[in-house]
């Protein structure tokens, strides 16, 4: 019982923090996947730049708050830059071109970072401070907020994607863009808003786990392997897989490192994914037809 | 027919003479290779050693160079990775020639590039890596350390942990060369002068999330909380031990390169009252570390750190070249041995013969304000420890624990 309380508890709460998160990351890469058919290399800096961005927000505002508005918006603006730059021309292209440029994009976007901020490893200090003693031990009271805005995020996402006209033609995008095209939608705009808002929820991720993690150039690349881990497991282009997916990886990867190292941690989530596709070859609730 | 020759060879001469003389005029260059993390978790470190080599370079160079012969700096990254390591050490000594290789930051490519070294006879300077094997089984002739290992560092910090923090202790460490190293020697440390170690646990290089690991330290509830890390690691887990409320409810103490002055201002909050040893503070009163650290401010305008050692290294090696009258590596290795400089970064150093090590005096800083300041000192005679070139130094150690009664 001690066990359960004292260690087991408090490793579900710190799974279901950071599997949260990663939902907010994922996603966005799975709507990008699912719209575009590009497996987006570049998300994990836009999730870096996304902290970057928030780093200087505060530094002018000083109000973590201020920034969780500003530094999706600057991250999205320049996600729909790049969209129309450098992602419009190759649609049509096969999916190795999406996947080389995004990677491409990638190097770009963390050696800018490294030359505008340095190499340094970068704070932000966290809007809510303090702690709370629950389930016997002091528990940061900004996970906590952590994972209730990560969670009212998600809610957000999903009533958008159900409830607004916006999100239902993204999701009838998703189904068949050219149908929607023939339909007298902007097709294109709707690619660039679509990418852009991924870009802003990857941006909103990086500055809200900034305070845990803290901020560095390679930030993204250590993120985007369990973003795409998250992607392939909730099934390719599935939101609701994706935010699924983000919490059993952040659950178990919690709990395996009770018991194991964490290097051993990363080839189990490795073997969930493997034992997963065996089973269910398209992830938990992947389309026939998608990357197929 | 004769007069054209004549002219054409006249001519050939000249333009010959006039394409030497530059060549002929060019002062001598000697290379040496700078060798360490550029980028990533230990970077910091790396930074601070060019620029410790760039100061001792400057001021050589301003006073001839050594043996007549400009010196000139070639920096490489590392990665933080022994093999990437390895091949820019190759690099660094078949194509560039470097006479001295001063390096790494990490311990575990520290040792892989001392087999580099040994087996192309290059002096081999360590100014950061602290891993107990360096001069023990992987000694060689061509390597010289001023980096207090992790034995001097357990023998200079365990006594005062235990003398004035607490008995229980829990190892928590960066579980690599370094911090492996590190934990084993201050187990055996502590245990020796009747320390009880509570708990032991590792915890992977860049870790990003150390949280999974707290619920056992809290569980074996340490009086101390002793922590083998460094670079960004020291930064997140500071924060996050703070954040869990556990910076206040334990005494917390490290080792050497725990962290750099230039991180304390970021986490000062976390940091207070943590103990950390250190061999140079720029909050040190004493009059060599003030003098050193007001030069290289100017210079680079910010404060030295313990990876400024690289400077002494260099002003070891031109001094011990000067001595030999020569670069052969083996002549110069001879050389270092049992030399004595007075003006290093913290005063008069001598380089013990038998393992190569700079006896330097061990200084215990606590965090007040953003700072670290200097509570005790121990002398580098204390802390050193008897030569165990060849012997393993950690033979019959284990990570088990020993419950007291």
């Amino acid at each position: 019982m001690d066990y359960l309380v004292a260690v087991l508890l408090p490793q579900l709460l710190h799974g279901l923090v950071f599997g949260a998160a990663l939902g907010l990351l994922a996603l966005g890469l799975t709507v990008i996947f699912g719209l575009l058919g590009v497996m987006n290399f570049a998300h994990g800096e836009l999730y870096m730049l996304g902290a970057y961005a928030g780093i200087a927000v505060v530094g002018l505002t000083h109000s973590f708050w201020v920034a969780m508005i500003l530094a999706p918006l600057s991250v999205a603006a320049l996600g729909a830059v790049t969209e129309i730059v450098t992602l419009r021309p190759i649609y049509r292209r096969e999916p190795l071109y999406g996947l080389i440029l995004t990677f491409g994009l990638a190097l770009v976007f963390r050696e800018g970072a490294r030359q505008i901020w340095g190499g340094d490893m970068r704070r932000i200090l966290p809007p809510v401070t303090g702690s709370t003693p629950l389930l016997g031990m002091t528990y940061p009271n900004y996970r906590l907020f952590l994972l209730g805005a990560s969670s009212v995020l998600l809610l957000l996402i999903w009533v958008f994607f159900t409830r607004t006209r916006a999100g239902v033609l993204v999701r009838a995008a998703v189904q068949d863009a050219e149908m929607l095209d023939g339909l007298g939608v902007n097709v294109p705009r709707l690619f660039t808003l679509t990418f852009a808002g991924s870009a802003a929820l990857a941006a909103l991720a990086g500055l809200l786990l900034a305070p845990v993690f803290t901020v560095y150039p390679q930030m993204g690349v250590e993120m985007i392997l369990l973003a795409f881990i998250v992607v392939i497991l909730g099934g390719m282009g599935s939101m609701g897989g994706s935010v699924v997916a983000a919490l059993v990886i952040g659950i178990a990867q919690s709990l395996f490192a009770l018991w194991m190292n964490p290097q051993r941690v990363a080839i189990a989530i490795f073997g969930i994914m493997i034992v997963v596709l065996i089973v269910r070859p398209r992830g938990f609730f992947g389309r026939e037809g998608v990357l197929e | 027919m004769k007069r054209i020759t004549c002219a054409v060879v006249l001519a050939t001469v000249a333009v010959l003479v006039w394409v030497a003389t530059p060549a002929v005029s060019q002062p001598k260059v000697v290379r040496i290779g700078d060798l360490g993390s550029k980028v990533g978790v230990f970077e910091g470190y790396g930074k601070y050693q060019t620029m410790g080599i760039q100061m001792a370079v400057e001021e050589l160079n301003a006073k001839g160079g050594v043996l007549g012969h400009r010196i000139e700096v070639i920096s490489e990254d590392d990665e933080t990775k022994p093999a990437p390591a390895v091949r820019k050490a190759e690099k660094l000594i078949l194509q560039d020639d470097v006479k001295l290789l001063v390096g790494v930051v990490s311990s575990g490519a520290t040792m892989a590039v001392m087999d580099v070294t040994k087996k192309h006879k290059t002096i081999h300077w360590n100014s950061v890596s602290c891993a107990e094997f360096m001069r023990t089984t992987k000694f060689h002739k061509y390597y010289f350390s001023n980096q207090p290992d992790s034995r001097m560092q357990a023998n200079g910090l365990a006594k005062y942990i235990i003398d004035r923090m607490g008995k229980r202790v829990y190892i928590f460490y960066t579980d690599y060369a370094m911090g492996q190293s590190d934990g084993r020697q201050f187990k055996t440390a502590l245990e020796r002068l009747g320390g009880e170690v509570v708990g032991v646990a590792g915890a992977p290089l860049d870790t990003k999330d150390f949280s999974p690991w707290f619920g056992a330290i809290n569980t074996a509830n340490p009086e101390v909380l002793f922590l083998a890390f460094a670079g960004t690691d020291s930064l997140r887990l500071m924060t996050q031990l703070h954040s869990f409320g556990m910076t206040r409810k334990y005494r917390l103490a490290g080792i050497d390169c725990f962290l750099l002055q230039q991180d304390l201002a970021s986490i000062a909050e976390p940091m207070e009252g943590f103990v950390q040893l250190n061999h140079f503070s720029a909050y040190n009163p004493d009059t060599n570390m003030q003098a050193f650290n007001a030069r290289f401010k100017k210079k680079f305008g910010v404060d030295a750190n313990i990876a400024a050692g690289a400077y002494d290294a260099v002003h070891f090696w031109a001094a011990a070249v000067e001595k030999a009258k020569s670069f052969d590596p083996d002549r110069v290795a001879l050389a270092h041995e049992g030399m004595c400089l007075d003006n290093t970064h913290i005063g008069r150093q001598c380089i013990r013969k038998e393992d190569h090590q700079v006896v330097m005096d061990m200084h215990l800083y606590q965090v007040k304000g953003g700072k670290n300041l200097p509570i005790a000192r121990i002398a580098g005679t204390d802390s050193i420890g008897e030569p165990m070139v060849g012997k393993d130094p950690v033979e019959g150690f284990s990570w088990e624990l020993k419950k007291k009664n």
